[in-house]
C-alpha cells in the first residue's frame, strides 16, 4: 500500500523580472524519453531556442520550449507561500502495489 | 577563490576560504585534504538596489521584482539549505540591505546552523544596522568598492557612492564585524587597484578580495571593458608584488582573487619564479586540493525569484526553482544533462583547455565566458591569460608523487 501523496497546486509567481523564463525540455536521441533540463531566461522564443542550441546542440535531437508561467505545477513541496492544497476524488480506494 | 597571501606567504588567517568563490568569508579551513561536499549558497534576496552599478551581474534595478521570495519563503529555503548541510550563505542583491528582513533572515540562518555572510554595497550600512546584523550572527561582511572616489562613483552610478561606502565599512569595524573590501577588476579602475588597498588598509581592512568580470547581467554588456588578457596578467602579476611587499613590511594582508582560475596557474608560474621548484609545487599542491573552478560543485545561487543557478554571474540558465523542488533535489539531479557535463568537464573541455597543464587547478576557468565568447560551454576561456608555452609543459614536479 502507499500513501497518496499530498500536492499543492505551486503558485503562479513570475520567474523573470524583465524577460520571460522558458522550460527546456530535451530527448537525446529518437527513442529516449523527454525530460525537463532547466530553463532559460530570454526576451522571446527565438532567443530561448539559440539559448538552448548553444546549451544542448551538443546531444539533443529535440528541444521543447514551453513557458514558464504556461506550465501548472503540482507538487508535494510547499515552499511557495500561494501553494495550495490539492484534493482529488479517487474513489476511496488506497492504491496499492505488489 | 585563489588566496594569494597564503600562498605565497603562507597567511591563511582565520576566515579564509580559498575554497568558496563567493564566499571569502567561511570558517572552514582555507586548505583540507576533503573536498567540500556542499556548495556555498548565494542568494540574491532582491532585484533591488539603491545603486546602478555598471558591472552588475545581477542586472539590479531600483524597483524590486514581482514574486520575489517572501520572509517566511526564505526561511522554508533556510530550513531547506540547513538539511541539506549547506555550510554558508551569503545573503547579496541587488542591495540585500533594502529588505527590511535581512535581519531576521541573518539570524534564522545563523539558527539553523548556516554560517550567514553578506555582500553589500555599503552605503545604507549605519552604525545601528551593523551591530543589529552583528548581534543577529553576522559573520563576515564584503563591501563593494571599484576605485578610487571619482572612478567608483562614476561605476557605481551615483555620487557619494564611495564615502558612503566608506561609512559602511568603518560601522562594520566598529561593530566588530569581519570586514573586507570586493573590487571587480576591469580596464576603467586597473589604475586605482593599489590605492584603494593602501587606503582601506589605514582604515582598518586587511582583507581584500579582487574579482575578474564574469560575463553575466550587465557584465556581459561591459566585457568591452574587459582588461585584455596581456593586462590581467600584469593586474595579477602586482597583486601578487604588492601582497608580498604588504607582508614584507609586518602587515599581514590577506589578498584573494576569485573568478578566473588562469589565476591558479599563474601563482604558480610566479612562486617558480621568484621562490623556486619547491614553492611552486606546494603551490600546484594547495591548489590541486582546492579543485578549481568551483561552478556547478561548490558553489550554487539562488536568485530572488527561486531559480537555482549553477554560479551566481550564470543567471541565464536555471536549473529548477525552490519553489516547485527542494534546493537538495535540485542540486542532487543527475538527469540534468548540464550540470552533469559541467561537473564532468575535465572529459568535455575542448581547445588549449583540454590540452593544458593546469587543466586540473583550474578546470577550463569560466564556462560562462566561454559560452559568451564562443557559444560553446566547453570551449576555452576567452580570457585565460596564461602563454602557450606555460600551459603546454607539464610541471616537472606534477606527476612525481612526492
Ligand atoms: S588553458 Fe584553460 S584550463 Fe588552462 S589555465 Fe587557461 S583557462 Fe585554465
Amino acid at each position: 500500500m502507499v500513501e497518496k501523496p499530498q500536492r499543492f497546486r505551486v503558485g503562479d509567481k513570475p520567474r523573470d523580472a524583465v524577460e520571460t523564463e522558458w522550460e527546456v525540455f530535451v530527448r537525446d536521441e529518437d527513442d529516449s524519453p523527454l525530460r525537463h533540463a532547466g530553463g532559460i531566461t530570454a526576451p522571446s522564443l527565438e532567443i530561448a531556442y539559440e539559448q538552448a542550441t548553444k546549451l544542448f546542440a551538443w546531444y539533443a535531437v529535440d528541444i521543447w520550449l514551453c513557458p514558464a508561467d504556461g506550465v501548472a505545477r503540482f507538487s508535494t513541496h510547499d515552499l511557495d507561500d500561494d501553494a495550495e492544497p490539492v484534493r482529488i476524488e479517487t474513489g476511496g480506494e488506497d492504491r496499492s502495489f505488489e | 577563490m585563489i588566496s594569494i597571501s597564503k600562498l605565497l606567504c603562507d597567511v591563511g588567517a582565520e576566515g579564509d576560504g580559498l575554497r568558496y568563490d563567493a564566499a571569502s568569508e567561511t570558517s572552514k579551513p582555507q586548505i583540507t585534504e576533503e573536498k567540500q561536499r556542499r556548495p556555498v549558497v548565494v542568494w540574491n534576496l532582491t532585484k533591488q538596489c539603491n545603486l546602478y552599478c555598471a558591472h552588475c551581474y545581477a542586472a539590479a534595478d531600483t524597483e524590486t521584482a514581482d514574486g520575489e521570495l517572501s520572509t517566511s519563503e526564505g526561511k522554508r529555503l533556510l530550513d531547506d539549505l540547513a538539511s541539506y548541510g549547506i555550510p554558508v550563505v551569503l545573503f547579496s542583491g541587488g542591495e540585500p540591505l533594502v529588505r527590511d528582513d535581512l535581519t531576521e533572515l541573518v539570524e534564522y540562518a545563523a539558527e539553523s546552523g548556516i554560517r550567514p555572510v553578506l555582500s553589500t554595497n555599503g552605503t545604507l550600512v549605519t552604525p545601528e544596522k551593523a551591530r543589529e546584523l552583528r548581534d543577529a550572527g553576522l559573520q563576515y561582511a564584503g563591501i563593494s568598492v571599484d576605485g578610487l572616489r571619482g572612478r567608483n562613483d562614476d561605476f557605481r552610478g551615483k555620487d557619494g557612492a564611495f564615502d558612503a561606502a566608506l561609512r559602511g565599512i568603518r560601522a562594520f569595524l566598529d561593530a566588530d564585524v569581519k570586514t573586507g573590501l570586493r573590487y571587480t577588476i576591469t580596464e576603467r579602475n586597473a589604475p586605482d587597484l593599489r590605492d584603494v588597498v593602501d587606503l582601506l588598509y589605514e582604515e582598518g581592512v586587511n582583507r581584500f578580495c579582487f574579482y575578474h568580470l564574469d560575463y553575466g547581467g550587465r557584465g556581459a554588456d561591459i566585457s568591452n571593458v574587459d582588461l585584455t588578457p596581456g593586462e590581467k596578467r600584469k593586474a595579477v602579476r602586482r597583486l601578487c608584488d604588492m601582497t608580498r611587499e604588504y607582508h614584507d613590511r609586518g602587515h599581514d594582508i590577506e589578498t584573494l582573487l576569485v573568478g578566473n582560475y588562469a589565476d591558479a596557474g599563474f601563482l604558480v608560474e610566479y612562486a617558480r619564479e621568484h621562490e623556486g621548484r619547491d614553492a611552486a609545487k606546494r603551490v600546484y599542491d594547495y591548489l590541486e586540493q582546492n579543485g578549481g573552478d568551483p561552478t556547478g560543485e561548490r558553489i550554487a545561487d539562488v536568485d530572488y525569484q527561486g531559480n537555482v543557478h549553477m554560479t551566481q554571474f550564470w543567471q541565464g540558465y536555471s536549473l529548477g526553482n525552490v519553489r516547485d523542488r527542494s534546493f537538495g533535489d535540485i542540486w542532487d539531479d543527475q538527469t540534468n544533462p548540464l550540470l552533469d557535463r559541467v561537473r564532468a568537464r575535465d572529459d568535455y573541455l575542448t581547445g588549449r583547455c583540454a590540452e593544458c597543464c593546469y587543466r586540473d587547478i583550474c578546470r577550463g576557468g569560466s564556462r560562462l565566458r566561454a559560452l559568451s565568447a564562443h557559444d560553446d560551454p566547453f570551449a576555452p576561456d576567452p580570457q585565460c591569460y596564461l602563454h602557450d608555452d606555460e600551459i603546454g609543459i607539464a610541471p616537472s614536479f606534477e606527476a612525481s608523487g612526492d
